[in-house]
């Protein structure tokens, strides 16, 4: 296998320049969460440190869903259709280099999601932390950039380019809303509740509710090894996806 | 050097029933430029797809170089230019050359081969905005950047016009002088007799016919002869150059090598033939003729 920092970086330098050309791309992942989270988080919450700190935790997931899913699922899918797979396979270059620089891309978009939510939620949404717990809140809420980029890149292999993006819509609002990241599950009758239960988004959404320090019973490692066992899930998904198109 | 650029031993290649590739043997030499050719479907680009490791082999052998086809010792020494592929749209050929220079050990510096591959004019364009002519023409340079001892070209001319096919042809020939072996494949007859040394016809997954260009132009080359004739088969046949007869009721059909020579031997035989036309053979036409032979 042929991955190096040279390759790596050549790959990713590519996948980030892609990117930064592609307006339709970052718009919507980059301002869309914040807008939600402006007009859902501070202009409509009924305030409380609790609900602000709720409200932090779960947009903060929502908005590294985006560039995961629609960084892998859409660009995989058209890359895919345009041979430009096949010729990557062809060179002397890893397709882990592939994965790996299209992950990079993805913590760096979801990080620059993350930074005006922070900044609205410190300054205007009444949320108060310690440095040490911002920094642990950003570490989760990056960690959903593995689970979701695997999702994608199961969509990717899977699905026409043009269908891809409407499957990976559907995953977006559907992880977003039944994982309980735009209303609480508390607020669900019971097997929809149960439905979260099964899903990343609500695990993560514990595990950054539990990094802002917010009160009640979660087990940060318990939560971990069910999102590191979900992401593996994930993984073998994307993997199977992979082989089964080649 | 020594190695055979390509060494493929009894290649099958079978998706579910169907049998893309029937025990494909072939040994091509450094330092020519080898046509692969055939009909679309014949069976050409799953032998390079096999070649590269793209895909693989259903049994038999296939080593690139003296390695194992698709491994990395095999895909550092190799340059690709695969049929129906873009490269990302949103970057310019600049960059995806640079992109690609950081896969190899030996690189050609970037604008050498911008320059070299007659791409200088949009190198700084994105790749979405070019024409069909000039993205082939930087695939062809990305192709190149690891200065390849082998280059495989899939169909590198099919839907150019006549123009960016002979500034392909150009560049195929100037590295062909440099040294480098050039494998191509192709389902025109023209192109493989204007550029190869050396042409292997692959017809239905298994090769019919290989051997030196100018061997096979005259195997498949010549002329077909359409009439309709009150001559029988047998007399058709005696006639002077004629390689192949079919004939369907009075409309008669022959492969000739020699045109004039038939012809008129064909008007003092039949004079009161009608509806005679002389044209080229098409591939199709060859082919029907090689596998009779």
């Amino acid at each position: 296998m042929n991955v190096t920092w040279k390759t790596l970086g050549s790959d990713t330098g590519a996948e980030l320049l892609q990117a930064m050309r592609a307006p339709e791309f970052y718009i919507p992942t980059l301002a869309l969460p914040t807008a939600f989270y402006f007009l859902f988080g501070i202009m409509m919450s009924r305030g409380g440190a609790q609900a602000a700190q709720y409200l932090l935790a779960s947009f903060g997931v929502f908005a590294v869903m985006g560039p995961s899913l629609f960084g892998f699922g859409a660009n995989v899918s058209s890359e895919r259709e345009k041979g430009w797979l096949m010729l990557t396979q062809a060179a002397p270059v890893s397709g882990l280099s592939y994965v790996l620089s299209k992950l990079l891309t993805t913590v760096i978009f979801s990080a620059a999601a993350l930074l005006p939510i922070y900044i609205l939620a410190g300054f205007v949404g009444g949320v108060e932390m310690a440095r040490g717990q911002w920094l642990t809140l950003f570490a989760c809420h990056l960690l959903a950039v593995a689970p979701f980029s695997f999702i994608g890149l199961a969509i990717g292999f899977s699905f026409a380019s043009g269908g891809a993006i409407a499957v990976c819509n559907i995953a977006f609002l559907g992880l977003a809303v039944l994982g309980g990241l735009w209303f609480p599950i508390s607020l669900f009758p019971g097997v929809l509740q149960t439905v979260a239960l099964g899903l990343p988004s609500y695990h993560l959404a514990e595990l950054c509710l539990w990094a802002t320090g917010a009160t009640g019973d979660r087990e940060p490692f318990t939560l971990l090894l069910i999102i590191i066992a979900m992401t593996g899930g994930l993984a073998a998904l994307a993997l199977a996806a992979w082989s089964r198109q080649r | 050097m020594g190695n055979p650029a390509i060494c493929a031993h009894q290649l099958r290649k079978h998706y579910g029933d169907t049998q893309a590739l029937k025990g494909v043997s072939v040994d091509i030499a450094p330092g020519q430029i080898c046509a692969l050719l055939g009909q679309n479907g014949a069976g050409k680009t799953t032998f390079i797809h096999c070649a590269l490791g793209l895909i693989p082999a259903s049994s038999g052998t296939i080593e690139v170089l003296g390695e194992g086809a698709g491994s990395l010792a095999a895909k550092k020494r190799i340059g690709v230019m695969l049929q129906d592929t873009d490269l990302p749209d949103l970057l310019t050929p600049r960059e995806h050359i640079e992109r690609f220079a950081c896969y190899y050990d030996n690189p050609q510096p970037t604008d050498a081969l911008i320059v070299d591959s007659g791409i200088a004019a949009f190198a700084e364009q994105r790749y979405k905005t070019l024409s069909g002519g000039q993205k082939r023409r930087v695939q062809f340079a990305v192709a190149l950047v690891g200065q390849p001892d082998v280059l495989f070209l899939d169909e590198p001319t099919t839907g150019l016009d006549q123009e960016a096919r002979q500034d392909v042809w150009r560049n195929i020939r100037r590295l062909a002088d440099s040294g480098t072996t050039v494998i191509l494949t192709t389902h025109y007859l023209e192109e493989a007799d204007a550029l190869a040394d050396r042409i292997v016809v692959i017809h239905d997954g298994q090769v019919i016919a290989d051997d030196a260009a100018s061997t096979i132009r005259s195997q498949v080359g010549g002329s077909m002869i359409a009439c309709h004739t009150r001559l029988d088969n047998k007399q058709l046949e005696a006639l002077p150059g004629v390689r192949s007869v079919s004939l369907s009721g009075r409309i008669a059909q022959l492969l000739s090598e020699d045109a004039p020579a038939s012809l008129l031997a064909l008007l003092l035989a039949d004079p009161d033939l009608t509806d005679l036309t002389v044209t080229k053979p098409s591939l199709n036409e060859a082919f029907v003729a090689l596998t009779e032979a």
